[in-house]
């Protein structure tokens, strides 16, 4: 791996590691929006596989589940007020040692698989139930013609469960190429989501509101002993050892517990807000008790009453037959008003459902891969798993896992969502079971600082009792136990699932171990890690003006190359940074230095250096954790002073598009920042560049003829002779700004949008404007000497 | 003799779950109470 010759001590190469993540900051609003973009979709599902389980009164054990999780997400606020380093099996492996953090990583990715299936094809049992209804209805008014009338022989009628497997087919393969190309998770996506889903959740609740008004409603039965009527399926293990009315009533409370296991899916995605901590902008601690009240709340909401209202409106007769996999649908079609009306607001629920449940699918692929990435980096997992793929730079190959084992999940469940259900619950239950007994064995054994504590705590005799924390914890673990008899198709398959997964951790822990140690012993050879928070010039004791370039794959190198080529590097330093990408899902928690610089920097780094010393140059090495790149980057060049960042080419966009990202990430940074160049060079050694950040933009020879002639007339007027050309701009921009201030802004923006449908797109328009630099430039002073028209579109770098 | 584990099992389970319960009630109550100073923007702090 190593091409250094043997180094003394102290020749060895300095790397500064940073700690800090560079992310870019959310709102508490976008952070909650993520989170409930998983746990608001399980509304749509959770309350018509308990009804299924436990009978009418199911609707109560949903409030129920609803309520506690008020006093889990406190139990996911501490575990994110934890200041530790590492991975959810690290931190987990601290508190309950290594056998019982890889069983709690399996749980947590048995949640996280069963996520995408279930979220997929309850999406399609919405879809395939609209279009059902839909042909009826059509046929009822003779719609439908005669010949496909007499295809079916009678009104058209899809297989529910078959299409629903083949639209979560195809949604799940949809997702598994965007990630393998690698899409961003966007907050701002999340957040259009969320506002969408709120229109339909205040519609459904005013409506219904309105529906009890004037067509009353039937009464949900108290949740006691004596109303609950399990299945067969829902005794599981018992089934063979009680009748199924008996059991309840035999033993009272434990009924309860069943029916309360059968109910605990409606809060999966909770664990979701651990996972957005990390990028909650300051106050954090602040932001993510906001975030977690916003997410409580609203799920309370839509989840605890949207399952009470469908056992209050619609009729026992169709509820669960018909609609107990589309059960908001079925709401709609029992509301008060004409069915034109009802069934518009049906397909909006559809539509509300698709968005939330597809977004659960691609949720459940970024999450899985997160979390094994980290585990990797943990070294649970080989590192096989975690090589970038060729052109995307992903981690594709943990992708195709996760991916493939959801297909066999919607395969084997043959669409029946009740079936999904009772998996993915086990998953959800002792992932949070092992989480909160982590958090309760990390208060007698973690002394580091803590944000925030779930309360009462009592100290009797020094020593601090959590009360509250247990008590979370008593009422998971008993769920958990219950759930293990009563749930026996989500035993068999989470019991199996996880013991798969155990034994690849283990084997490759053992492996990893060995391969570890010799890592270990080369890294101590040949580098010198200095940690560090932020990144900062002293640090890499180098002045303002060098130049910064990002390295990611040890194959594509020729922009190191180029810019050793062109760097006097006594005048002007080189840095050369990795940033070691934190897959969304994985930022619970830092990581730790060796972490941060693996094996995989390591042989980065050595190839680097071995490019210096055939230009007998220096450069100062950098590693820095982030969650994208373009973030990475520029926060990195900002910090540094940095006159440049020169890249190489990506195989996933055009140099503008990268120029564009680039610009994107700048402009998130605070005032003050200065500009910087961005020189990207090809294979041939061609070389585009751009300035990033706001900067004199490049005319047109016409506009500067219309320039020119209006000032010649205006400095005709008296009094304005000693007009100067940038008086008449300033003028100009001024006036367009207050006509784009007032309220009828839109003859201007259709203006503009005319002439940008006439002209290039504004990608080529971009493109066309960059300037192409063969010759050495001087980056000593910051500037391209190449005349005015230097690459210098602001669009490229100031996006809107 | 079977009957009589079993119950015993479901007697410590039921404990636990009701036991559980009460805790819990009283964390949602107590986060419940800073959540809403926390809103009011009295928050104290609560810092280990």
């Amino acid at each position: 791996m190593s091409s250094f010759p043997p180094t003394s001590p102290w020749n060895r190469v300095r790397i500064v590691v940073a700690t800090s993540v560079m992310l870019t900051f959310i709102s508490y609003w976008r952070a909650a929006a993520i989170v409930l973009n998983d746990l608001a979709s399980s509304a749509f599902y959770a309350c018509g596989i308990a009804e299924q389980a436990v009978g009418k009164s199911a609707p109560w054990f949903i409030v129920a589940v609803m309520l506690f999780s008020f006093a889990v997400r406190a139990v996911y606020v501490e575990s994110c007020s934890m200041f530790v380093r590492g991975g959810v099996y690290k931190v987990v492996k601290e508190a309950l040692g290594g056998t019982l953090a890889k069983l709690s990583v399996s749980a947590l990715m048995f949640d996280y698989i069963l996520t995408g299936p279930i979220s997929g094809v309850s999406a399609g049992q919405y879809i395939v139930g609209l279009l059902n209804e839909t042909f009826v209805t059509a046929d009822t008014h003779g719609w439908i013609p005669r010949a496909v009338h007499n295809l079916y022989n009678g009104t058209p009628h899809l297989n529910v469960n078959l299409t629903s497997v083949v639209f979560a087919l195809a949604v799940t393969i949809y997702y598994w190429w965007e990630n393998t190309k690698g899409i961003q998770e966007s907050s701002e996506k999340a957040l259009r989501v969320m506002q969408v889903t709120t229109v339909m959740v205040v519609m459904l609740l005013g409506w219904s509101a309105l529906t009890l008004f004037k067509s009353g409603y039937h009464p949900v039965p108290l949740p006691t002993p004596a109303n609950l009527h399990f299945s067969r399926e829902s005794l599981g293990f018992l089934r063979h050892s009680f009748p199924e009315q008996s059991l309840a009533k035999m033993f009272g409370l434990l009924g309860i517990l069943i029916a309360f296991g059968h109910s605990v899916l409606a809060m999966s995605g909770e664990e979701s807000l651990a996972q957005v901590n990390r990028e909650l902008a300051h106050p954090k601690l602040k932001n993510l008790k906001r975030a977690a009240v916003v997410i409580a709340i609203y799920s309370f909401v839509f989840t605890g009453l949207s399952a009470l209202l469908s056992v209050m409106l619609i009729p026992d007769a169709v509820r669960v037959p018909v609609y107990k996999d589309n059960l908001i649908s079925g709401l709609a079609m029992y509301m008060w008003g004409p069915l034109l009306l009802r069934l518009v607001f049906r397909a909006f629920v559809v539509v509300v459902g698709f968005l939330i449940l597809s977004g659960a699918v691609n949720t459940a692929i970024i999450g899985s891969n997160g979390v094994l990435n980290r585990v990797s980096e943990d070294g649970v997992l080989a590192d096989w798993f975690r090589l970038p793929h060729r052109k995307y730079g992903t981690s594709s190959r943990i992708i195709n896992l996760v991916v493939l084992l959801q297909i066999l999940t919607i395969l084997a469940s043959r669409g029946d969502v009740y079936v999904l259900g009772e998996a993915y619950a086990f998953g959800v239950i002792w992932s949070f079971t092992f989480n909160s007994l982590s958090m309760l064995v990390l208060r007698f054994k973690y002394k580091g600082v803590r944000g925030w504590k779930v309360p009462p705590n009592v100290t009797i005799a020094g020593t601090e009792i959590p009360i509250g924390l247990l008590s979370v914890f008593l009422v998971l673990l008993a769920t958990a136990l219950v759930n293990l008899a009563t749930k026996s198709v989500a035993t068999v398959a989470g019991v199996s699932f996880s013991v798969v997964f155990f034994v690849i951790f283990t084997v490759s822990e053992h492996t990893n171990r060995k391969k570890f140690a010799l890592a270990k012993q080369q890294m101590k050879d040949h580098f010198q890690l200095l940690q560090s928070d932020t990144v900062g010039r002293d640090l890499l004791g180098i002045r303002a003006g060098s130049v910064l370039v990002p390295i990611r794959d040890y194959n594509t190198m020729n922009h190191l190359r180029w810019a050793l080529e062109h760097t006097d590097t006594k005048e002007q330093e080189v840095v050369v940074m990795s940033a070691r990408i934190s897959q969304f899902g994985s930022a619970a928690y830092g990581l730790s230095t060796e972490q941060i610089f693996d094996d995989y920097e390591q042989t980065l780094f050595t190839r680097a250096v071995s490019i210096a010393e055939g230009f007998g140059k220096k450069i100062s090495l950098l590693v820095v954790p982030a969650r994208d790149a373009w973030s990475a980057i520029s926060q990195t060049a900002h910090n540094l002073d940095s006159s440049s960042v020169v890249a190489g080419v990506s195989s996933k966009m055009t140099t503008a598009e990268q120029a564009f990202n680039l610009g994107t990430a700048w402009e998130a940074i605070p005032e003050p920042k200065q500009q910087f160049l961005l020189q990207i060079v090809h294979p041939n050694g061609k070389v585009d560049t751009f300035r990033i950040g706001p900067h004199t933009p490049t005319m047109k020879n016409e506009d500067v003829v219309l320039l020119h002639r209006l000032w010649l007339n205006i400095t005709r007027e008296p009094g304005l002779e000693n007009l100067h050309h940038h008086d008449i701009l300033a003028e100009a921009l001024t006036r367009l700004e207050n006509d784009y201030s007032a309220a009828g802004h839109e003859d201007i923006v259709r203006d503009l949008r005319r002439n940008a449908d006439a002209g290039p797109m504004p990608a080529r328009r971009i493109a066309d404007q960059v300037h192409t630099v063969q010759s050495e430039p001087s980056r000593n002073d910051g500037e391209v000497k190449h005349g005015d028209e230097a690459s210098s579109n602001p669009e490229a770098t100031s996006p809107k | 003799m079977g009957l009589l584990i079993v119950t015993v099992l479901v007697r410590i389970l039921e404990g636990m779950f009701v036991i559980g319960a009460i805790g819990s009630a009283v964390v949602i109550v107590l986060t419940g109470i800073e959540d809403l100073k926390m809103l009011l923007g009295r928050e104290e702090q609560n810092h280990s």
